[in-house]
């Protein structure tokens, strides 16, 4: 028994290659294709990271610039609209003076100068993927640009440019400002930026909740993703209009100084 | 599969390898014009609002 069993195994040992390699053939074409799919797998993630990484960025600051041309281009030929809300020194305007924004189209430009000197990002009104893709978004329900109530603004912390790559550095008393063509608002950061919950929708609320503020004002929050990479969370920053000034009387000292 | 695929493009080793530069162009192109903008919401990078819920609402 043991002997057969032994020259039979010797047998097909023998036989294996005697059939013309074709067993080891198989063994071979099967490791090499395994192995072609890995590296065709690998080199797809590298691009997608690339693309992620670098591509959605070199896309977002050419549409980015592109909405701030179009922009000033209107500002600079178009009919200024008049009367802003603020413009005129702080009387309140009534709900439902001004049209909505349109959405998806920018009207706005927004400057944090501990972000950076050079650091200005067109406002889009609307907070959809897409409108993302090209600048900061207003959420449509929140106020108008410098009247009582909550100017909120969403913006990408990574990818598509990074606009709030830098938001955890904000600090109580930092500018943003912020212009529409006819006026220059000023808000001042009022605390550290605060980390909540994506579903806690109070913190864009008219007198944003857990802020501090008592009562009516005019007020704008900033929202990201926290952590950078990640969507657990929201990281928010509030501030209060500190004062506002027409564009004829040039930038205000918050930019300049 | 690459082997497979060399040894089915015409003509010679130049050739051939002209045209895999343009086949490896053309996956680049599509991959970054088509397939990877849709990937990339998918993702968490996008999730940058506090009223996502609501604004699927809206």
């Amino acid at each position: 028994m043991t002997v057969r069993s032994g020259a039979a195994a010797r047998s097909g040992a023998r036989g294996r290659p005697g059939a013309g390699g074709r067993p080891g053939g198989v063994a071979r074409l099967v490791v090499r294709t395994v192995s072609e799919v890995c590296v065709t797998a690998g080199t797809l993630i590298v691009l997608f990271v690339v693309y992620v990484l670098f591509w959605t960025g070199v896309r977002a600051d050419s549409a980015m610039d592109g909405e701030i041309g179009k922009l000033q281009d209107q500002w600079s030929t178009g009919p200024v609209a008049a009367g802003t809300p603020g413009a005129t020194g702080g009387q309140p305007s009534g709900p439902g003076k001004q049209p909505p924004y349109e959405n998806g189209k920018s009207f706005a430009v927004m400057y944090i100068p501990r972000f950076g000197a050079d650091w200005s990002k067109p406002v889009l009104e609307g907070t959809a993927v897409d409108v993302l893709k090209k600048g900061l978004g207003h959420y449509g329900r929140t106020a108008r640009l410098g009247e009582t109530g909550n100017f909120a603004v969403a913006g990408h912390r990574r990818t598509y440019g990074d606009p709030f790559k830098d938001f955890p550095r904000l600090r109580p008393g930092d500018a943003v400002v912020l212009t529409d063509g006819t006026t220059w608002f000023t808000y001042r950061i009022d605390r550290r930026p605060y980390r909540t919950l994506p579903t806690d929708i109070g913190v864009i609320d008219p007198v944003p909740r857990e802020s501090g503020y008592s009562g009516p004002g005019r007020y704008l929050t900033l929202t990201t993703c926290e952590p950078e990479w990640g969507h657990s969370h929201r990281l928010i920053a509030w501030a209060h209009l500190d004062s506002t000034q027409p564009v004829e009387r040039g930038r205000p000292s918050a930019l300049t100084g | 599969m690459y082997g497979w695929i060399w040894r089915h493009l015409p003509g010679n080793a130049w050739v051939k390898a002209l045209v895999s530069l343009v086949l490896v162009l053309a996956i680049v192109y599509v991959l970054f014009q088509y397939v990877f903008p849709w990937a990339e919401p998918l993702l968490p990078f996008n999730d940058v609002t506090v009223d996502r819920g609501m604004g699927a609402v809206r």
